[in-house]
């Protein structure tokens, strides 16, 4: 028979809350028309909207004002990274990023580079931390936007966004975010924190896919260029007819987020920490990240273990390579190499991601189903030479 | 949906290899190439193989080939162990082009081995 799926990727992807899914299915049914419409249908949708943006900006403690909605948190990155460089060229064109960032930051600033600007990436230490100094060393006087992640995808390190942002302030530099694996997670205060541009997406934190949203920080000089063009909507930044339905599940998602932030921590917190103890004694394997990174991720390593094989035999366990590993991507993770695992180990590395709605039982599951496949690898794969 | 990139036959071998191992006393090759260790050992009586294992590190197809090889070279002569070609067995299992290095590397041990097992006569 068959074995249940066990879904333990919740940092690729988390399943709609149901009081998301009934708002989307309330504003779906009573209201079709365009928001920038200017009559009595598009009023009422252009309100639905505001409760949203009101409700995500609750969520993050910035006015809804400064929100701009967007398809999600690549087309975020995209249009803080192309669009504040390129609004701040003429003031200098050296750019700051991390080599642990998310593709849709790295390809960004590798197509900046083309265009002209320059780009200096900053290194890590081996957990994954970027220390501050180095950070600040690497600023010019000619910076004039840093990218840093606030949790890595892969390994869950938490960034000092505090510490980086008020170096990026002393200076002027333009300082953007990729909120993506933070937001509706952990707290982000933006009210607080020295931050530019977030982006965010919805279906990190058990909103829809295809919405999410980057913030702009009200301040002078804090601007970015469109990306997109052809219409007016969103102050011209971000043109286009934006869904209604999905912005306002986003702003029930935000609102489900601020409810319950705290219980869901603990409830990770516990449910890594059960994962971690049923698989730490294993020989040869390694923690990648910090271990007081974000709790919903568990990224190992271990050594004498093929990735591929490891992920299938994990199954019916659904959780991620730190290889992107599929017959047509065999490369190890660029994250994990970055943080200095060797290819072998980055090639067998597996990312468990938990949510809300992983249980004990899923978790003790999985590190027994992944303690018995690496004995089975090992036992197969035959004696290194002396 | 995306394609799984494994075909029922491939889930099968690699969940149950039943040649997994190493033939006590017999012949053996190890090739080590293209990022994987392919081990093979086998004996012989009368010109035919009577035993035949492997041991692999590598990806889930190459686990299934070396399984599908000993499947069908176990009991049969030794001479078609040299002349053997991975074309037959990339097609039964649909492994994906850009994994023929590693059945490569398989196809080297086989070819090996079947060198090595007729010089015992």
């Amino acid at each position: 028979m068959r074995e249940a799926m066990i879904y333990l990727d919740f940092a690729a992807s988390t399943p709609v809350d149901e009081r998301v899914l009934d708002r989307m299915r309330e504003v779906a049914g009573m209201n079709c028309a365009n928001p920038s419409s200017t009559h009595a249908a598009g009023r009422e949708a252009q309100a639905i909207i505001a409760r949203a943006a009101g409700q995500l900006g609750a969520l993050l403690g910035v006015a809804p004002g400064t929100l701009v909605w967007t398809s999600g948190a690549t087309e975020s990155d995209n249009l803080a990274i192309a669009g504040g460089a390129r609004h701040r060229a003429h003031r200098g064109k050296h750019l700051v990023s991390m080599k642990t960032e998310h593709k849709a930051v790295t390809d960004v600033f590798e197509m900046l580079a083309k265009e002209g600007f320059e780009v200096s990436w900053v290194e890590p230490d081996a957990s994954g931390l970027l220390d501050p100094h180095a950070f600040a060393a690497a600023l010019r006087d000619d910076t004039q936007l840093a990218s840093i992640m606030f949790v890595n995808n892969e390994t869950g390190v938490i960034q000092d966004i505090e510490a980086l942002g008020t170096i990026c302030r002393e200076r002027d530099i333009l300082f953007h975010v990729d909120g993506a694996q933070a937001v509706g997670k952990l707290p982000v205060d933006l009210g607080v924190l020295p931050v530019d541009l977030l982006s965010l997406t919805g279906h990190k934190f058990y909103g829809p896919k295809g919405i999410g949203a980057l913030y702009i920080a009200d301040r002078p000089g804090c601007h970015v260029e469109p990306i997109l063009f052809g219409g007016g909507q969103q102050r011209r930044i971000r043109p286009g007819t934006l869904p209604t339905d999905l912005v306002a599940g986003l702003g029930m998602a935000a609102d489900v987020a601020s409810a319950r932030m705290e219980s869901d921590l603990r409830h990770l917190r516990e449910r890594r920490r059960e994962l971690w103890d049923g698989i730490r004694d294993i020989e040869g394997i390694t923690l990648n990240g910090d271990p007081d990174g974000f709790p919903g991720i568990l990224n190992v390593s271990v050594e004498d273990v093929e990735g591929e094989s490891l992920l299938l035999a994990l199954e019916p366990v659904c959780v991620a390579t730190g290889s992107a590993c599929n017959s047509k991507n065999q490369e190890p993770s660029y994250v994990l190499r970055a943080i200095g695992r060797s290819d072998a180990q980055a090639q067998s590395a597996i990312r468990f991601s938990v949510g809300r709605s992983t249980t004990t039982e899923e978790v003790l599951f999985a590190a027994d189903r992944y303690r018995n496949a690496v004995a089975r690898l090992r036992d197969l794969a035959p004696e290194v030479a002396a | 949906m995306s394609a799984d990139p494994y075909s029922h036959l491939v889930r099968e071998l690699f969940a149950n290899p039943q040649h997994a191992g190493t033939v006590a006393g017999g012949v053996s090759v190890l090739v080590e190439d293209q990022g994987v260790r392919v081990e093979l050992s086998a004996s012989a009586d009368s010109g035919r193989i009577a035993a035949m294992r492997f041991r692999v590190w590598g990806c889930p197809h190459l686990i299934a080939a070396a399984e599908r090889a000993c499947v069908t070279h176990e009991g049969g002569p030794i001479a078609a162990l040299e002349i053997f070609q991975r074309d037959r067995i990339m097609e039964d299992l649909t492994v994906p082009a850009e994994k023929t290095g590693r059945i490569l590397v398989l196809e080297d041990a086989i070819q090996s081995l079947g060198r090595d097992l007729k010089s015992l006569k």
